[in-house]
């Protein structure tokens, strides 16, 4: 009798999980639809009915890898990226550190605007951006760099204020009373207990920067174009004859670096997607 | 970088314990941001703000100050109003199926802490959430398009005639809106959790003891908690969608005719194709404004939550 609930339990919960995953691999579909076409022969691509068994060809990625174009604009998407979060995280730390431990009266006000830029639709910012960038002769890699920098301090100074503010002040006092400066405990007695945040921090701006086009396509240049626009030139170019097979190959390559950085850091996935203001576990 | 100035003023500060200096140290930490924060978005916030005033078309002579006219210029204008309504429905359409999808599927969702694979299934359920948005425009119109497209293949298959979605003027709309809402309803199904998370397991159990039911427990025990993260996740949803622009640029352009031309897409169009960068400027203050009206509104709800 026990053993037959037990059992019970066991096909319902078998039941219960088998619908999760169906549901989590319907959302995927599309995802591994683009990375399907990508392993189709053009013509298998240009079938119809479209082929759901198909002899597999790696073609396109190897001609993706090859590209003369393409690897400028992936060598500027990791270096856009991953170069201006470190310099934004840096900056932002110790300024994360002053708001939450000196308390100034202006505090609250500064974090409101410092969100309320993430706020503004892109296409609103980059007007007065684009003109001040041409002034100043600022449309090259410096430029952009200083850009991507400047995008990701607000998301990193929320989140990691947030982490600092539930490190308790005694820490400081503590190592303060007995002889340690400043710099001693912002780097050696905080910094240390918020990791996380520093990692959740670098990760998700790193997945925004690297996903950002508009202002790369208005604002940047030769040197500094990356994956997104190279996807967006590459699917309006050739005369209305789009290349799909080189697009699926470079677009799928693409998102396999945020799904990896999801994959293993999930635990900062609900922090990072609300600019540090919600903290918890998914 | 600038540790070693800092420094040498925070050990005079703590071995003169002067409060006075003490300040200037914090000061000095946030500087570099506050550089940052003035160059790249103060100056440029005011120097939107002065050109809303001017009269100025790139390439065509210097700029000349008309006033309040390009505010005025966006009452009188149709496709202005057209393009924030069509925003406003398109919002409230996407973000309303994102939220009803979301909850559901976030309740589904809340007992899977000892599901097999959980990382991996719910890495490949985030995944629509991180991708670029130009990405995912590639992606829908190769999964759309009408020759060899997947979609179209099944209607033909079920004997309907192939539809051009992202250029027929009857489903272009309800297109991009499938889109947004397979994108970004994986993001509610996330907050759902998190606040499902915030109920104190010790008031579940005891529902669980009293033998309520579920839409008892879900209205007088889960929401009291849950409220305030699922309203920060709809409040960024709102803000996040009534911004999309690379998302459609990518998939329509803002067409067919005007049909997915939102204000983004308007914004970048008056601005750039037309060059008309004054009138855009007055535009972009209207958004800035509504921007910062979302913004007081999610830090009220946020503090609001915390609170408590």
């Amino acid at each position: 009798m026990a053993m037959a609930t037990a059992q019970k339990r066991k096909a319902k919960n078998t039941i219960y999980y088998i619908v999760l995953w169906a549901v989590a691999l319907l959302f995927f579909l599309p995802v591994l639809w683009i990375a399907l076409t990508a392993l189709k022969s053009n013509v298998d691509i240009l079938a119809t009915p479209p082929k759901l068994i198909f002899q597999p060809t790696l073609d396109h990625i190897k001609r993706v890898l090859e590209d003369p174009e393409t690897l400028p604009y992936f060598f500027n998407s990791v270096w856009l990226s991953v170069g201006s979060v470190i310099v934004a995280v840096g900056v932002s730390f110790p300024a994360a550190y002053a708001f939450s431990r000196w308390k100034f009266p202006f505090t609250d006000f500064l974090m409101f605007l410092l969100l309320s830029t993430r706020m503004i639709p892109a296409a609103a910012a980059i007007i007065p951006m684009f003109q001040m960038f041409n002034a100043f002769g600022l449309r090259g890699r410096f430029g952009m760099f200083i850009l991507y920098t400047s995008f990701s301090i607000p998301f990193s100074v929320w989140i990691l204020k947030g982490f600092i503010d539930g490190v308790s002040e005694r820490f400081d006092e503590t190592a303060i009373v007995s002889g340690a400066g400043r710099m001693h405990v912002m780097f050696k007695v905080i910094l240390p207990q918020v990791k996380p945040g520093i990692i959740a921090a670098f990760i998700f701006n790193l997945i925004f920067v690297w996903n950002e086009y508009l202002f790369n396509f208005v604002i940047g240049n030769a040197q500094t174009q990356n994956i997104p626009f190279g996807l967006s030139v590459g699917l309006l170019d050739a005369g209305g004859n789009v290349d799909w097979g080189f697009v699926a190959a470079m677009s799928s390559m693409y998102v396999i670096v945020p799904m990896v950085m999801i994959f293993f850091f999930q635990k900062y996935l609900l922090v990072g997607m609300t600019f540090g203001t919600v903290r918890g576990d998914v | 970088m600038f540790a070693g100035g800092a420094d040498a003023m925070t050990t005079a500060a703590v071995r003169t314990s002067d409060p006075e200096r003490s300040k200037w140290v914090g000061v000095g930490l946030l500087v570099p941001v506050l550089l940052f924060f003035l160059v790249l978005n103060v100056i440029p916030t005011f120097w939107l703000i002065g050109l809303g005033f001017y009269k100025y078309t790139l390439g065509r002579g210097d700029p000349t100050f008309i006033g309040i006219d390009n505010f005025t210029a966006i009452i009188d204008s149709p496709e202005m109003w057209g393009a924030f309504s069509r925003t406003i429905i398109y919002t409230v359409v996407v973000v309303g199926f994102e939220v009803v999808l979301g909850v559901a599927l976030g309740f589904l969702f809340w007992g899977s802490a000892k599901m097999p694979g959980r990382r991996l299934a719910l890495t490949l359920l985030f995944t629509p959430m991180v991708m670029a948005p130009v990405a995912v425009g590639i992606f829908w119109k190769l999964i759309y398009e009408p020759t060899f497209g997947i979609i179209n293949a099944v209607i033909e298959a079920f004997g309907g005639s192939p539809i051009d979605f992202l250029t027929n003027i009857d489903y272009a709309f309800g297109a991009v809106v499938f889109v947004d809402v397979w994108m970004w309803t994986p993001f509610m199904i996330m907050m759902t959790l998190a606040a499902l998370g915030s109920v104190p397991p010790a008031e579940l159990e005891a529902a669980e003891v009293d033998r309520l039911s579920f839409w008892y427990r879900a209205r007088h025990v889960i929401l009291p908690h849950a409220k305030f993260i699922l309203m920060l996740g709809i409040l960024l949803r709102t803000i996040d969608a009534f911004k999309t622009t690379d998302l459609v640029w990518t998939m329509t352009g803002g067409g067919p005719g005007n049909k997915t031309e939102f204000i983004g897409v308007a914004l970048y169009r008056q601005a750039f194709n037309s060059l008309d960068l004054g009138g855009s400027s007055a535009v972009a203050v209207v958004l800035l404004i509504i921007a910062i009206a979302f913004t007081s509104i999610y830090l009220y709800v946020l503090n609001w939550s915390k609170r408590r």
